[in-house]
């Protein structure tokens, strides 16, 4: 089924811009001092709420085209309560360091708040490696890490080096992992450009 | 690898959804085989060979041959 005909609250891309323009307008107000950060973490987690139906579209429009497993299934849903988790635990660290002295231990414990729902998502992903068990998907679940993994060692060993010349600023160690999961979605939609370019549109109706 | 998938498929009348029901994938394994951009695995070869009745070197073509 062509996203074209898909009325628009079923488009996955009408929802994930939905997300990118809350988190912008939240950001945005946020920056301006217009709310304070407590409003902005409450206001971000109703915005997260967008996932859901996200997460719907998109299960709905991989059935369509043939990529949805029972693996890709659980996957999403995992990959969704973590979200949830990391986006409370970096909230509630955030809030918490913001209003409380802490101790050096103290610090360390709610650094883990957003850590082990990430923790979690890398799990997720390992769990669907071992679980996939149509071969091509796991075979492009694989490619598209492998090219995470690489967007991840040139753009940091390069950012690296721009920063101990003092070209740019420093950059907080924890973007591996955002930095990572962009360059798999890139490696997914490069696949699935190639996919759609070679396709034989009329091996459904063969 | 070269194969001869879409012409048994079409010898058959099977669309790429019956074909991979079948063997248990996705419809998008079926077209990376058939179109030449996947080789799949020896047992998922085995698997296309049964599901047409024939042996894989039936399907599947040697760059050599």
């Amino acid at each position: 089924m062509s996203t074209a005909r898909l009325p628009l609250h079923r488009r996955p891309g009408f929802w994930a811009g939905g997300l990118f323009a809350a988190f912008a307008v939240i950001s945005a107000l946020r920056i301006s001092d217009a709310i304070d950060s407590t409003t902005g973490f409450i206001l971000m987690v109703v915005a997260m709420l967008q996932i859901i139906p996200l997460t719907r579209a998109s299960l709905a429009k991989q059935r369509s085209t043939g990529h949805l497993s029972a693996a890709v299934a659980r996957y999403t849903r995992r990959f969704l309560f973590a979200t949830f988790g990391y986006v409370l635990g970096l909230g509630i660290a955030v809030t918490i360091a913001n209003r409380v002295e802490l101790s050096q231990g103290e610090s360390f414990l709610i650094a883990l708040l957003p850590v082990i729902p990430v923790l979690g998502m890398i799990w997720t992903m390992a769990r669907y490696l071992i679980e996939e068990e149509d071969e091509f998907l796991r075979h492009r679940a694989i490619m598209a890490s492998l090219f995470g993994l690489g967007a991840v060692l040139t753009l940091g060993t390069f950012w690296g080096f721009l920063e101990t010349f003092e070209v740019v600023p420093h950059v907080w160690a924890w973007w591996v992992f955002p930095v990572w999961a962009m360059g798999m979605g890139l490696g997914q939609c490069w696949m699935g450009l190639a996919d759609r370019r070679a396709s034989d549109p009329s091996g459904d109706e063969a | 690898m070269k194969n001869r998938l879409k012409v048994l498929r079409a010898e058959r009348n099977w669309s790429q959804q019956a074909l991979a029901e079948e063997l248990g994938v996705s419809r998008q394994s079926v077209n990376a085989i058939e179109t030449g951009r996947y080789d799949p695995s020896l047992p998922l070869a085995f698997q296309i060979a049964d599901v047409f009745g024939l042996t894989i070197e039936d399907i599947f073509i040697h760059e050599k041959d």
